[in-house]
């Protein structure tokens, strides 16, 4: 087996999230609220207004990690959820249904926040919720802004709906939002995307000293946490240590042999074995879009909700083109060799359009990509053997384009 | 006076989609815009000259669209995507997506990739129905598209033009709802087949040659005495697929007490109002339609009120046709189902598409279903 040094850092990440699962059973005790959130919902706001975020995205990645998919999403097709719809939705809507939880299921929400810039598929998922919990729910509708143009209704209506959520989060807590705790919050929100920025940057070092895997794995608290000092303690001890191996030159695979991109979600419950798979060949999978996506997510503190509306407008909303020129702009920061796109079952927003962003990345770069048709959470939808199988035809591919390379 | 086969056209037009269309466009040198259902304001782009033409894929086989967008799409989106690859829409001008769900969104930019040298545009709808920002954004929305139609077609049309587009449509669709009256009234005569194509291709021809064709029917027809009760049926799905879903469930003594599939009742069950701002009015009517599953207002008001409806109807069951891969229509499902069961209104799902469903396995499906629903009938 292949001998990879370890990450010290990463060894925080339990006690973090035990943490913050027993915050989110005692926020009641403690005269906190729990708000059931998705990415590209105002958590500032919601930490400065004594709510705790979150994410039952993250409790099916959990239940996905640990092997607890199958189970939990086959119950939600018991149900009677289709097993085309996402397998994250299936997974959690299970795992209420039979009790199989690692984090203890999730205390019971006081209100749903979610928004539509990342997915459609969200605001479904939280409306069975919001049935079953009977809890209020606020939808920040977000039009997608065709190819990124500006649109001023757009930004009122985003606008005017960031301010009724204020209202109708005073209504619950029956306290008015303190514009000083919000600065706070902001601000310690600021330095953690900062921080985790620089730690994605790392990634642009030869050898790179992380992969995107143990990027995955430190996520958790830039999504949950953001506007906390958790995430800022984390990240500044993480940061540390991966600039003291780039000056080692320590990498995450021991003999860095080809530099991947990996697009979309990972695939939760193949990450060890994947991680093992590439490292043994060589391949280290340097930056993604996904990780990138939380660097983005901090806001000023002199004008937060005029920034909320433009980064859901405009930095959230994906669209085709700017995902192309995103790519083409990576693969030259991050010396790629290639590229792995998840063409995700689960996640038909990231992955519909990757044939057209795949073939145009190419065209751009002159660099291969490999289509892997897989799921994020439901190992039942794919075949871990056969995904093995198409990567290594793609590193033979990538070996003998290196050698025409060198001979030309 | 009525003709003597008054059914035949519509039934060509349905059969042959699109070349209606073409030959208009041929005949008169207008400017067609596709616009992919459902949602897109038809008035907006007849009130600037153009001929609005309906895109939706159910019933496409699939060949070219499979390079450019995965096989877990439902059929509508790619049957429309491999239309554009056919040389059936070379004719068109222009085409509009709306922004209904994210599949739509995507397709927008995919199709954007495959047919660069059409004029395309996205129609941002919102989604936030019980929202008053939304009406506000919405009718900005809608003058910003009728803007981007004035410069296809060069026209100076303002509020009176689109007035007048309005109530030309509301003209066709009091028809349409007197069409879907008849088919409970009389279903031997008016069939669902016949009555459904009405409405599908009421999207494929220009508004004024079907509103004549339509006052052609045979309206004061009598009912024929049946030998069979026929069962009242909601149906619940985006559009008839397959299409020879129709001709089963008339097959089967099905009949139609109400409907929310998007080429069914949905097109004409509100009208705009012409006592408002045209734009406002439109927006109106958007808002009062029937949501479409993937639009959002109060999750419990969204179950009641499909209760209601189906309720109000009159039906004894439910059929919800979801589409294969749709999630908007497959969260829904469920909770749904639980509300008719505890009203004693049973309830089949029948997730389809043109790929891969057998109509004998959704003819033994519905069999089941009439039967399980005759022996609860008192």
């Amino acid at each position: 087996m292949v001998d990879m040094q370890v990450i010290e850092s990463l060894k925080q990440l339990k006690q973090i999230n035990i943490d913050y699962y027993l915050a989110a059973h005692g926020a009641r005790q403690n005269g906190k609220f729990v708000a059931y959130v998705n990415a590209f919902t105002p958590v500032e706001l919601l930490y400065a207004m004594d709510f705790i975020p979150i994410y039952p995205e993250n409790h099916a990645v959990i239940l996905g990690a640990r092997k607890l998919s199958s189970e939990t999403a086959a119950a939600a097709e018991g149900m009677g959820y289709s097993m085309d719809l996402c397998s994250y939705a299936r997974c959690d809507l299970g795992s209420i249904r039979i009790g199989v939880s690692p984090t203890w299921g999730l205390p019971k929400p006081d209100i749903l926040v979610i928004s539509n810039s990342q997915c459609s598929t969200l605001t479904k998922w939280f409306e069975v919720l919001a049935r079953m919990y009977k809890a209020p729910m606020a939808l920040l509708d977000v039009p997608h802004s065709g190819n990124g143009e500006r649109d001023a209704a757009a930004e009122e209506y985003v606008h005017g709906q960031l301010e009724d959520l204020v209202v109708m989060l005073e209504r619950i807590t029956k306290k008015s939002l303190d514009t000083r705790k919000l600065r706070e919050t902001i601000e310690l929100s600021q330095e953690a995307s900062s921080l985790w920025t620089r730690i994605l940057e790392t990634g642009q070092a030869i050898p790179a000293p992380m992969s995107v895997f143990d990027q995955f794995i430190s996520m958790a608290p830039i999504v949950a946490q953001r506007g906390t000092k958790v995430p800022v303690d984390f990240y500044r001890s993480l940061l540390e240590e991966l600039e003291q191996r780039i000056e080692n030159e320590v990498g995450a695979v021991p003999s860095e042999r080809y530099r991947l991109f990996w697009d979309n979600l990972p695939i939760w419950p193949e990450l060890r074995r994947l991680s093992l798979f590439l490292a043994e060949r060589g391949v280290c999978l340097v930056t993604s879009l996904y990780t990138w996506a939380w660097a983005r997510l901090s806001v000023g503190t002199e004008n937060p909700f005029k920034d909320w509306t433009e980064q859901y407008l405009y930095t959230a909303n994906l669209h085709l083109q700017r995902r192309i020129d995103d790519y083409v702009e990576l693969a030259q920061r991050y010396s790629l060799d290639g590229f792995l796109y998840h063409s995700n079952r689960s996640c038909k927003f990231v992955s519909q359009d990757i044939p057209e962003v795949k073939a145009a990345v190419t065209k751009r770069t002159g660099l291969p990509g490999l289509i892997l048709e897989a799921d994020h959470n439901d190992p039942r939808l794919y075949s871990v053997e056969a995904l093995e199988n198409q990567i290594d035809n793609f590193l033979d591919l990538l070996a003998s384009r290196n050698k025409g390379i060198a001979a030309s | 006076m009525n003709d003597k086969r008054p059914w035949e056209p519509f039934e060509k037009i349905v059969s042959e989609k699109w070349r209606r269309s073409r030959e208009y466009k041929e005949r008169t040198g207008c400017v067609a815009v596709g616009h992919l259902l459902p949602d897109v304001p038809e008035e907006l782009i007849h009130a600037v000259g153009g001929l609005p033409v309906a895109l939706w894929g159910a019933g496409v086989e699939l060949s070219h669209a499979q390079a450019h967008i995965p096989s877990y799409t439902c059929s509508h989106a790619m049957g429309a995507l491999e239309l554009g690859f056919r040389e059936e829409l070379d004719f068109l001008d222009a085409a509009i997506i709306p922004y209904v769900c994210d599949t739509t969104r995507n397709l927008f930019h995919i199709w954007q990739q495959c047919f660069p040298s059409m004029k395309n545009e996205f129609l941002r709808l919102p989604k936030r129905l019980d929202y008053p920002g939304a009406r506000v954004y919405l009718r900005r929305e809608y003058e910003r598209l009728f803007a981007f139609l004035k410069t296809l077609t060069g026209s100076d049309a303002g509020v009176d033009e689109l007035s007048r587009s309005i109530a030309l449509f509301n003209k066709g669709r009091g028809l349409l709802r007197r069409a879907y009256g008849k088919l409970r009234e009389d279903p031997s005569a008016w069939t669902q087949s016949k009555v459904m194509h009405l409405f599908e291709s009421w999207f494929l021809t220009p508004k004024e040659e079907h509103i004549a064709m339509m006052e052609k029917l045979p309206w004061d027809s009598k009912a024929a005495a049946e030998s069979d009760e026929r069962i009242r049926l909601y149906v619940r799905g985006k559009v008839w697929d397959p299409p020879a879903i129709l001709a089963l469930l008339d097959e089967l003594k099905f009949v139609l007490a109400g409907d929310e599939v998007v080429t069914g009742y949905r097109v004409a069950a509100v009208d705009a109002s012409l006592e408002q701002d045209p734009f406002d009015a439109l927006a109106e009517r958007f808002m009062r339609t029937p949501a479409y599953p993937g639009y959002h207002f109060d999750p419990e008001r969204m179950r009641e009120s499909f209760l209601e409806r189906v309720v109000q109807s009159g039906a004894q069951g439910v059929l919800f046709l979801n589409p294969k891969f749709c999630e908007a229509a497959g969260f829904d499902t469920p909770d749904f189902q639980k509300a008719l069961e505890e009203k004693g209104i049973p309830s089949i799902v029948l997730e389809t598409s043109t790929r891969g469903v057998s109509l004998e396995q959704l003819r033994v499906r519905l069999e089941a279903f009439r039967e399980m629903m005759s022996e609860d009938l008192p």
